[in-house]
């Protein structure tokens, strides 16, 4: 798998690449295409550049050198008229300066100095011809700043006669200036720059208007180099040639960073240059329009491209993450899977084990109830064996059905099919319960059990309080089971701050010194289907399921179940409950009717002492605590005290210097006759005496309201003051009968042979269809009670129950209906009862359970 | 999406529009407007360099464009610069310009504007608007036979433009007095430095004139010194005599190059070696101090103080003003020119960016740090001025003269005959 996405994602990454390789191919292409395009573009644009500024400098040449001829022409001509006068000096003067010519002198040959037409003396001198240029055959001078201050030239021109007789020269100045009105105003939109130089000596001697920018004004040719930055030497050195010979010249050369055509260009045979640059984008201006429409249409291409290939890679990475995401979806779905198989084969292998250990721990008691039977059997003669043996066969099998009550009730659990009966409940029932059940276990075990109630402001609670007996049951017998003998367990219940009015806040604690438990046990402790220790190796007996039924009843009641182990320390439970409190909790009429509203309450220990403060809170009661014998008697002689009268004293049992009957007679010296109730932790121990004294009684510590209202109502009453509660009287079934409604054929026989032994008589109906017919043909108070089992071929128990209560007899309606069942939940009973049942007792059956609940209702029966 | 397909389509749209319409005359040719009106504007033009810019044309040009703006005309350039001393130079091609009336409107020095105003060649500007604004010395020094025929943009300012780091080398403190200033000359000479003062044939006059007026201009006694010379009862020569022993005692010592001070052109000359530190002391003008042309971007400290004189540094003070052609061919374009780039807007857009003194009273602008001794000088008013048309000698461009004939070997002496016979020459018109 790895290695095939490790493929996958190799061949992606090289289709990646590939891809890449092809974008960057295509660009290069595309590129390529581009440069050559711009490259013909531009050596066309070049050429066409230099063909344009030639035409034009060619144009400009032509105006001026036409000018110079014509300047030329007019001399002549002038030279021809004056020719034909004979004053030459004296005609010259008729002639006015004009803008181009601006000084006309004639100098008679054979003279050196002559005369200006302004009539000022003039002369050669300052007059260069020295480099025989000449404009149509005339002699021109080199370029000076003339009387103007401005740049001139002058043109000589024989004045001779037809005959060819020499008169004198002509001479005639010219200004520079007088081409600029024949010169086109602007150069390529002004912004090339053109000046005319003079040759010779290298002196720009005119910058055109109009011509280039205006701030550059350039000297000379060196002048232009410097500003212009023209440094190749090379360069320099080729444009000497060319004014040497008279050539022109265009060069490319960047001006102020910009790329420009430059130019040195030969008027009138090299007599003048015409000097200057055009930038390139001022010659190429529609040739840069199409270069920029060709970049843009270039970009546009690349833009759109480059949107191909981004919504590509937007499209390719949503693709990818779409497949990511199925990836880790799958991914997680194996996880699942795999941890789906995981649970299950734990929970297999736990089964597993736990149906082993189960195997294992139904037959060792299955064993030793068949082993004992086989001995039974042989020593059936011996009655001490064979109590013996029956004795055994009777521990085991409770074992077994403890064994399989657990299992029901685990997979009750499992199932969700547990529901609690939420009745109200007082807590001094519930612990007076568990107290009867485990004291006897932990004396057997020779521990010490010890019952505390802290803090507890109420005794009423609405809750399943058998469930909650299973869960004490199930925490103490743990308790008791896994504390070596002679140590300690702590029954312990806490009253806690409450969240709301509605609920009472009840802390549980069940606290050894025992074995205790490793942090590793501690982590399964409330699995179901594991268990700590093999119990093969285990010398402790149980199902291990106790615990994992006690935690699910205490989270079905909304509660939190903690513990803390340590080897060889102790075990500590916590179980934190919210009960519901019922309404009509508190009884205060009880405290006003009996005339109680003082009691004083003499105990050493100050908890027990805060303990019936708490309880009596909302009695009306005053109570007063003292912890020493002392203080109480102090507190008796007091006048204060005995103003405010006291109804009651709680005396504990053991209280040093106020033991039984002395204790009895100290108080009732100061206080005659007083009610004295001795607190006891255990039993009647030391105080056997002073009970027999009138108005004395003993509780059980720690107790409740209910149980000191009812030790009151009995000490008022005059009842008999007995420690113990009430013995299960001597009862026997002797004479009676009763209908026994059973398929299976054994349980039949058992049923009628406990029934026998117990002195009864029991006929039985094989199903329920049976019974019904048997029962209605009956006379009226033939049966005491019927006996119903539930499951049962042709009708069943429920069935029979309701059949039988809807005859129409007197006694179909109040005959005791006992259901007698191996469906023993919870809910089986509440089905029994709803069909019309009286009592649902659970198989196997207890003789003495059975006993008492016959005798409960045949004789409620009676009295009726 | 939807809403970029219709700004797509209503793009497109457009684009087609705008491809379809648009239809012309069938005429091709754009309709010419009608003749520019030109002012023809005479100024000099340095010798320019490759990618650096004339922060002080600049200026100037700024001005301009804010005329040809508000006037609707178009002011034509047009220069001359001496390529070497053997050429005319250009306040002699100037004043032929002016003569000839080949421009509209001229820029020209003092000593120009001084010889044109006498001759009447330059039309009286007291008539402009800007006139009111311009301070009183702007005025005098500019008024001819009654007429105010310059006006400046900037009031020009001659200094001695020091190597302060030089001075510190050698521990030297900037000198105040003549004696001060051969006293470090003569340290310098002795370091090795063969020229400490670097010079060129126009602006060594203004350690004359810082010598000659220190005590004319700043005594308190300045009218009635001026009526003096102007009847002739006072000589030129007496106050010129001891800055030409200075110079004397300069070009004698070998401090000053006297030979290659007379054929070098301003800055052209010694603005290389000064730049190069070579020479530690050179004059110019205040905008050099600003203009990356001249010293504006110096590799040291450099300090422009006034010149050595009896009451300390003393700053020259000259004008160089534009004049209009009284003859110009287009003369009233010129004068409406002429109000814009003289007026406060103008001249403080010339200010700002030139970094100069303004002729304006109501233009002022802080100074490059270079320039703050000598302006310390002028805010205090504590200056000379080296040309004043109310003297009927002109004294810039002949005092200029006189010392190129020291320069040329004539002594002290004869420099003194020539004042007096310049004196007497002025005195006869």
């Amino acid at each position: 798998m790895v290695r095939r996405m490790k493929k996958q994602k190799r061949s992606r990454k090289e289709s990646g690449i590939s891809l890449l390789l092809s974008i960057i191919l295509v660009f290069c292409v595309l590129g390529a295409a581009v440069f050559s395009v711009s490259q013909k573009i531009s050596k066309e644009m070049s050429a066409s550049a230099i063909q344009n500024l030639s035409e034009s400098l060619d144009l400009i040449e032509a105006t001026i050198e036409a000018i110079l001829k014509n300047e030329a022409d007019f001399q002549k001509l002038i030279a021809e008229e004056l020719a034909m006068t004979d004053d030459l000096e004296g005609d010259i003067c008729f002639y006015e300066k004009s803008k181009a010519m601006v000084k006309i002198s004639v100098i008679l040959t054979g003279k050196t100095e002559g005369i200006s037409s302004t009539g000022e003396k003039f002369s050669e001198e300052g007059l260069d011809f020295s480099a025989g240029k000449t404009v149509d055959g005339l002699p021109v001078t080199k370029s000076y700043v003339n009387y103007m201050g401005t740049w001139a030239y002058t043109m000589k021109c024989p004045i001779a006669k037809k005959d060819g007789k020499e008169l004198g020269t002509l001479y005639i100045e010219y200004v520079y200036d007088s081409l600029d009105r024949s010169l086109p105003d602007g150069f390529y939109n002004k912004k090339a720059s053109l000046y005319v130089m003079d040759a010779e000596s290298e002196r720009f001697v005119l910058k055109p208007k109009g011509m280039g920018e205006r701030s550059a004004g350039h000297l000379n040719l060196e002048d232009f180099y410097r500003a212009n930055a023209v440094s190749d030497q090379e360069l320099q050195k080729d444009v000497s040639k060319c004014l040497e010979n008279k050539q022109n010249m265009l060069f490319y050369h960047d001006i102020r960073g910009k790329s420009s055509l430059n130019y040195m260009w030969s008027v009138n045979d090299g007599m003048i240059y015409l000097v200057g640059y055009v930038p390139i984008e001022a010659i190429q201006q529609e040739g840069k329009t199409v270069t920029q429409n060709i970049l843009i249409v270039v970009v546009a291409m690349l833009v759109a491209f480059f949107l191909c290939c981004v919504l590509y890679y937007l499209s390719q990475r949503q693709q990818n993450k779409i497949r990511k995401e199925q990836e880790l979806e799958r991914e997680i779905h194996n996880k699942q899977l795999a941890e789906a198989l995981q649970a299950a084969q734990l929970a297999n292998n736990s089964k597993t084990m736990f149906l082993s250990n189960m195997s294992h721990d139904i037959r060792t008691p299955m064993n030793a109830v068949l082993g004992f039977a086989t001995l039974l059997d042989v020593d059936a003669e011996n009655p001490v064996k064979v109590r013996e043996y029956t004795k055994k066969i009777m521990a085991s099998g409770k074992h077994l059905l403890s064994l399989i009550n657990d299992i029901l009730d685990v997979s009750k659990i499992e199932s969700g099919k547990v529901v609690l009966n939420i009745e109200k409940f007082t807590l001094s029932d519930l612990v007076a319960s568990v107290d009867a059940i485990i004291r006897p276990m932990t004396r057997e075990r020779e521990q010490n059990f010890y019952v505390e109630i802290t803090e507890m402001q109420y005794e009423y609670f609405m809750g399943d309080e058998t469930r909650l007996n299973q869960i004490l049951i199930n925490l103490l017998s743990n308790a008791s089971k896994y504390t070596q003998p002679g140590g300690n367990i702590w029954f312990r219940i806490l009253g806690q701050k409450q969240h709301s009015a509605q609920y009472g806040y009840v802390r549980i604690e069940v606290e050894d010194n025992g074995y205790g438990m490793t942090p590793e046990y501690l982590e399964t402790i409330f699995d179901a289907f594991t268990r700590a220790e093999n119990s093969t190796t285990n010398k402790v007996q149980g199902t291990g399921l106790g615990m994992a039924i006690t935690k699910n009843i205490v989270e079905l009641m909304g509660g939190t179940i903690e513990v803390f182990s340590e080897v060889d320390q102790g075990t500590l439970f916590q179980v934190d409950l919210e009960l519901r409190i019922p309404e009509e909790q508190m009884d205060q009429e009880f405290w006003k009717e009996n005339g109680i509203d003082h009691i004083l309450v003499i105990d050493s220990q100050k908890e027990v002492c805060k303990n019936i403060q708490i309880l009596m809170k909302d009695t009306n009661v005053v109570v007063d605590t003292v912890c020493s014998s002392e203080k109480a008697i102090e507190m008796l002689q007091e006048h204060s005290f005995l103003e405010k009268g006291c109804q009651m004293i709680l005396l504990d049992s053991s209280m040093p210097g106020l033991e039984g009957r002395k204790g009895v007679e100290k108080i009732r010296e100061i206080l005659p006759a007083i009610p004295i109730l001795f607190l006891s932790a255990y039993d009647t121990q030391g105080v056997e005496e002073a009970l027999c004294l009138e108005h004395t009684g003993i509780l059980a510590k720690p107790f409740f309201l209910s149980a000191l209202k009812q030790k009151i109502m009995e000490m008022q009453e005059g009842k008999d003051t007995e420690w113990d509660v009430e013995e299960t009287k001597d009862t026997n079934l002797e004479g009676m009968h009763f209908l026994g409604v059973e398929d299976n054929e054994v349980n039949a026989e058992i049923l009628e042979a406990v029934l026998s032994i117990e002195g009864a008589t029991c006929e039985i109906a094989e199903n329920g269809q049976v019974a019904v017919e048997r029962f209605e043909k009956s006379k009226k108070g033939e049966f005491d009670a019927i006996l119903m089992d539930v499951q049962m071929p042709v009708m069943n128990g429920y069935e029979a129950t309701r059949k039988i209560r809807a005859l129409e007899r007197e006694d179909a309606k109040n005959i005791p209906i006992i259901a007698m069942t191996a469906n023993a939940f919870v809910e089986d009973e509440k089905e029994a009862l709803d069909a019309g049942m009286n009592v649902h007792l659970s198989k196997p059956i207890d003789i003495d359970r059975l006993k008492k609940v016959i005798k409960e209702y045949t004789q409620g029966k009676e009295e009726i | 999406m939807k809403k970029i397909m219709t700004v797509c389509l209503a793009g497109l749209a457009v684009l087609m529009l705008t491809a379809c319409g648009g239809e012309k005359g069938k005429n091709l040719i754009v309709t010419e407007e009608e003749e520019e009106k030109i002012v023809n504007l005479f100024s000099p033009m340095e010798k320019t360099k490759p990618d650096a810019d004339n922060v002080a044309r600049s200026a100037s040009d700024k001005t301009i464009i804010m005329a040809e703006e508000k006037c609707g005309v178009s002011v034509g350039y047009i220069t001359y610069t001496a390529e070497d001393y053997q050429d005319k130079t250009y306040d002699e091609v100037a004043l032929d310009r002016a003569r000839n009336n080949m421009d509209d409107i001229y820029l020209l020095n003092p000593d120009v504007i001084q010889a044109l105003g006498e001759e009447g060649k330059l039309a009286d500007l007291s008539g402009l608007s800007c006139v009111e604004n311009l301070r009183d010395v702007v005025k005098i020094a500019n008024t001819v036979d009654g007429k105010l025929v310059g006006i400046p943009q900037e009031v020009v300012a001659y200094g001695l433009f020091v190597n302060k780091d030089m001075f510190d080398q050698y521990q030297l403190e900037l000198p105040e007095t003549p004696e001060e200033f051969l006293e470090c000359c003569k340290v310098f000479k002795e370091n090795g430095i063969e020229t400490p003062v670097g010079a060129n044939r126009w602006w060594l006059e203004t350690f004359v004139f810082a010598q000659a007026f220190a005590d004319l201009y700043n005594g308190g006694n300045t009218e009635a010194e001026i009526a003096a010379l102007n009847s002739g009862e006072s000589k030129y020569s007496d106050y010129m005599r001891k800055g030409f022993d200075f110079l004397q005692e300069l070009i004698d010592c070998g401090y000053v190059d006297a030979k290659k001070a007379l054929v070098s052109e301003a800055i052209d000359g010694e603005g290389e070696d000064f730049l190069a530190q070579k020479t530690p002391i050179v004059m110019a003008y205040w905008g050099a101090a600003n203009t990356e042309t001249a010293y504006g971007a110096t590799d040291f400290n450099m300090q422009v103080i006034g010149f050595p004189s009896s009451q300390g540094q003393m700053p020259v003070v000259s004008m160089t003003g534009f004049g209009v052609g009284a003859d110009a061919e287009h003369r009233e374009d010129a004068m409406r020119v002429m109000e814009v780039v003289l007026s406060d807007e103008a001249l403080q857009v010339y200010t700002e960016t030139n970094k100069v003194i303004s002729p304006s009273k109501n233009v002022e602008v802080d100074c490059v740090p270079a320039l703050k001794p000598l302006n310390d000088r002028i805010e205090e008013n504590v200056y000379v001025l080296g040309s004043n048309a109310s003297m009927k000698m002109e004294q810039w461009g002949n005092t200029c003269l006189v010392v190129r004939k020291l320069l040329g070997g004539a002594t002290v002496e004869e420099c003194m005959e020539e004042f007096d016979k310049l004196q007497e020459e002025a005195l006869k018109k």
